[in-house]
């Protein structure tokens, strides 16, 4: 057992263990970071419980891949069944706020009604919502994108949204002291984005939380209908050999675990699955981007990883951002082979990439266990075909907009679209009838696979996170959302967790 | 007339056993043979990959060009080495059978020329161009998913090359970060907590709020990471 404010890692487990709490937190992401929080500073006994390891500045590895395979689930190379997309996990302390871009969005209020309409939730409007968005964002400091971190590449989204008078805006971040590295998904070296590990995380040991990283929760522990507890295994850091097994007994269990994961423990666990709901419903975002090629230098180096967008698409489906990546990731969306290849890489200084995320919510899929009782996931997905006209769509506005900021040329990246067009080629985009296999799709917003819905018949959890049928099995991640939010989901999974953590004080 | 119906059936026989044996050493040679020592002893990639992974990297980043350095400058298959030893091993396996499916599928999807069947780290150079450009622009979605799989393999070794990234212009910066309360309760992965190197005396930054929302912001020319610099300390 640890003391109280106390942080173990993979090096102090040397036996079985076994501790007790008021309640156990599963997953240090964005949202079982803000229950532990609040939960220890409301003077609960918390135990916050991680898979990965926490990382320091100098385990950050600025190789893009090799970054990947330390901070990602199956090396960042997961992708979805079905139709093929790449969909990442991370595994640290701090979760997929490690290696995000720190995108803080509130969704429209259109969203939530749609979702009371649609999933009976009474007291999940944007105006209920409110206060908890005000909490996380007023701890976070989440501020828009200054001018002064912006760099060229991002202004330039600017400036063409500017003259075909499509709005724009600074995107608000969980950012403090950012230089403009461009380096958020491969860990920030500035320690200026507020991640979890740094933020969240060191406040709740503050107030006494525990944290054990380097530990596999197998299995939530229950009687009748109460949650008594997480059990599982020490994990070594990156090659995940097991190690010593654990026992955190508690009045509540919190499931953070990630709309991936957290239905496979569910499952395992034999557990709230009463409405045949548990691993269905899984909803992405895809993202489709677009490399533009100007012909000044623009040093896309510099500058906030994603520091504009544009919401004005939202009601069509789809939503703009700007975007950085480590260059090894950006090339390999780039046409060609060899000499020709090269040629394009030599254009990257002049680049400035543009990307959209669809809501795509007709489009749903599932997450399974490998096999009986596992906790890797099998993803299937499958881009609905009323979808696929919203990621044409996209396609086109991100190209008038590049070419609208002086673009000479723009890489759609679309299988039977030639891989350079100029300014008078657009309308190739605009005619064609797209199969889902003419993308390149990546996707890591996922949500759905543990719904709230008001009928424990339809749904897996109510609205403040617990589990039907359950007194103290709570939920709290992406994955209790009933659609997608058409927006970057990390604020509204931390709001939400906010209001469960609020919830789940007043019973512990 | 039975015996002799029986003695063709014996020497039909043998024929057919023959050829197939033939077939089967062929088959052998073709994927186990002849593929050179490596110059440096490798972790993970055998032999066999890493002939195959030179061959690709040669293909898809040859010398010269608008970015000098070739895919055997920027040192891809020893990168290829590293990186599958960081792979789980079943994502491992994965890789292993894409090397394994490009390198032979000459045999489905030949090249030009009377020998374009020939094991893919085989062909010459323009061929093997020739090939990957048929995965890159098949009508069928798999074929193409191989190639943007095995080229981003490729790419992103190319890229892990310091020189590459300064021809490029795109080496990452040098970046002195305040000292964090998270500093100062992890240690580094892999070690136990004496090895935190700040005390909490040496913390600056104690919360989000402690910090502007900007920094100064990097511009071109700014020093860059030690590790990428021509001269490394």
């Amino acid at each position: 057992m640890s003391a109280p404010g106390a942080v173990r890692v993979f090096a102090e487990y040397d036996r079985d263990l076994v501790d007790e709490a008021d309640v156990v937190v599963v997953g240090s992401g964005p949202c079982g970071a803000v229950v532990a929080k609040e939960l220890a500073e409301a003077g609960r006994d918390v135990v916050l419980l991680e898979e990965g390891p926490p990382f320091t500045p100098e385990d950050f590895v600025l190789d893009g891949a090799l970054s990947m395979a330390r901070t990602m689930r199956e090396a960042g190379l997961r992708a979805t069944r079905g139709h093929v997309m790449p969909t990442m996990q991370a595994i640290a302390l701090g979760g997929g706020s490690l290696v995000n871009s720190a995108i803080c969005v509130r969704p429209p209020a259109f969203v939530f009604e749609q979702w009371a309409t649609r999933f009976e939730l009474s007291h999940t409007s944007r105006a209920e919502l409110d206060p908890h968005f005000d909490a996380v964002e007023g701890f976070l400091g989440i501020a828009p994108t200054p001018d002064e971190v912006q760099g060229r590449r991002n202004l330039l989204f600017r400036e063409g949204c500017a003259k075909l008078g499509i709005e724009s805006e600074p995107i608000a971040r969980n950012v403090r002291g950012c230089r403009g590295s461009g380096e958020c998904f491969t860990g920030c070296r500035a320690r200026a984005k507020q991640s979890m590990d740094l933020s969240y995380v060191p406040a709740g040991i503050r107030a006494g939380a525990r944290v054990y990283t380097s530990v596999r929760a197998e299995q939530v522990l229950a009687a009748g209908r109460r949650a008594t507890g997480v059990r599982g295994r020490v994990v070594a850091p990156f090659s995940g050999r097991p190690g010593p097994a654990f026992e955190i007994r508690a009045k509540a269990v919190v499931l953070s675990a990630g709309c991936m994961a957290t239905p496979l423990l569910l499952l395992a666990s034999g557990l709230a699955n009463g409405s045949g709901q548990v691993g269905r419903n899984l909803q992405f975002h895809p993202g489709v981007a677009v490399m533009g090629v100007f012909p000044e230098r623009v040093d896309p180096q510099f500058g906030a990883t994603q520091g504009m967008q544009s919401l004005q698409f939202l009601p069509e489906g789809f939503k703009l951002e700007t975007l950085w990546a480590p260059p090894a990731v950006l090339a390999v969306r780039l046409p060609g082979a060899g000499l020709a290849l090269k040629e394009r890489l030599a254009e990257i200084p002049h680049a400035s990439i543009v990307d959209a995320i669809a809501s795509c919510h007709r489009s749903l899929g599932t997450v399974r266990p490998r096999r009986r009782g596992s906790l890797e996931p099998v993803l299937h997905w499958r881009l609905h075909p009323d979808d696929l006209p919203v990621l044409g769509r996209a396609l086109g506005v991100i190209v008038d907009v590049l070419f609208a900021a002086g673009a000479r040329k723009v890489l759609p990246g679309v299988h039977g679209i030639p891989d350079e067009l100029g300014p008078g080629d657009t309308a190739l985009l605009r005619s064609r009838r797209f199969r889902p296999t003419d993308f390149v799709m990546a996707a890591n917003h996922a949500f759905c696979t543990t719904r709230m819905h008001g009928d424990p018949r339809h749904g897996v959890v109510d609205e403040w996170g617990r589990c039907h049928g359950l007194d103290n099995l709570y939920v709290a991640d992406t994955g209790v959302f009933p659609r997608c939010t058409s927006v970057n989901p990390m604020l509204t999974g931390m709001a939400l967790a906010h209001r469960t953590a609020q919830a789940l004080a007043e019973r512990v | 007339m039975r015996s002799l119906g029986y003695v063709a059936d014996v020497q039909v026989g043998a024929a057919l056993s023959g050829m197939v044996a033939v077939l089967l050493v062929a088959l052998g040679w073709r994927v186990l043979g002849g593929y050179p020592r490596p110059a440096t002893p490798l972790a993970r990639l055998s032999r066999r990959e890493a002939t195959f992974v030179a061959a690709a990297a040669e293909a898809l980043f040859p010398r010269g060009g608008a970015v000098p350095p070739s895919g055997l400058d920027a040192g891809v298959p020893a990168w290829a080495d590293r990186w599958l030893d960081a792979l789980p091993a079943a994502t491992r396996f994965l890789v292993r059978c894409l090397f394994a499916l490009v390198e032979h599928a000459t045999l489905l999807f030949p090249a030009r020329g009377w020998d374009g069947w020939r094991r893919f780290s085989a062909l010459d150079p323009e061929r093997r161009g020739a090939v990957l450009e048929g995965w890159r622009t098949s009508r069928w979605f798999l074929r193409r998913l191989v190639f943007t799989s095995l080229r981003a393999i490729v790419t992103q070794g190319y890229f892990a090359d310091a020189a590459v990234l300064r021809a490029l212009g795109l080496a990452p910066f040098a970046i002195e970060a305040p000292v964090t309360a998270a500093d100062a309760l992890y240690p580094p992965i892999g070690r136990p907590r004496s090895a935190i190197r700040f005390s909490a005396d040496a913390v600056t930054v104690h919360g989000p709020l402690d910090r502007p929302p900007a920094g100064a912001p990097l511009v071109p020319g700014s020093p860059l990471h030690p590790a990428y610099r021509e001269s490394p300390p």
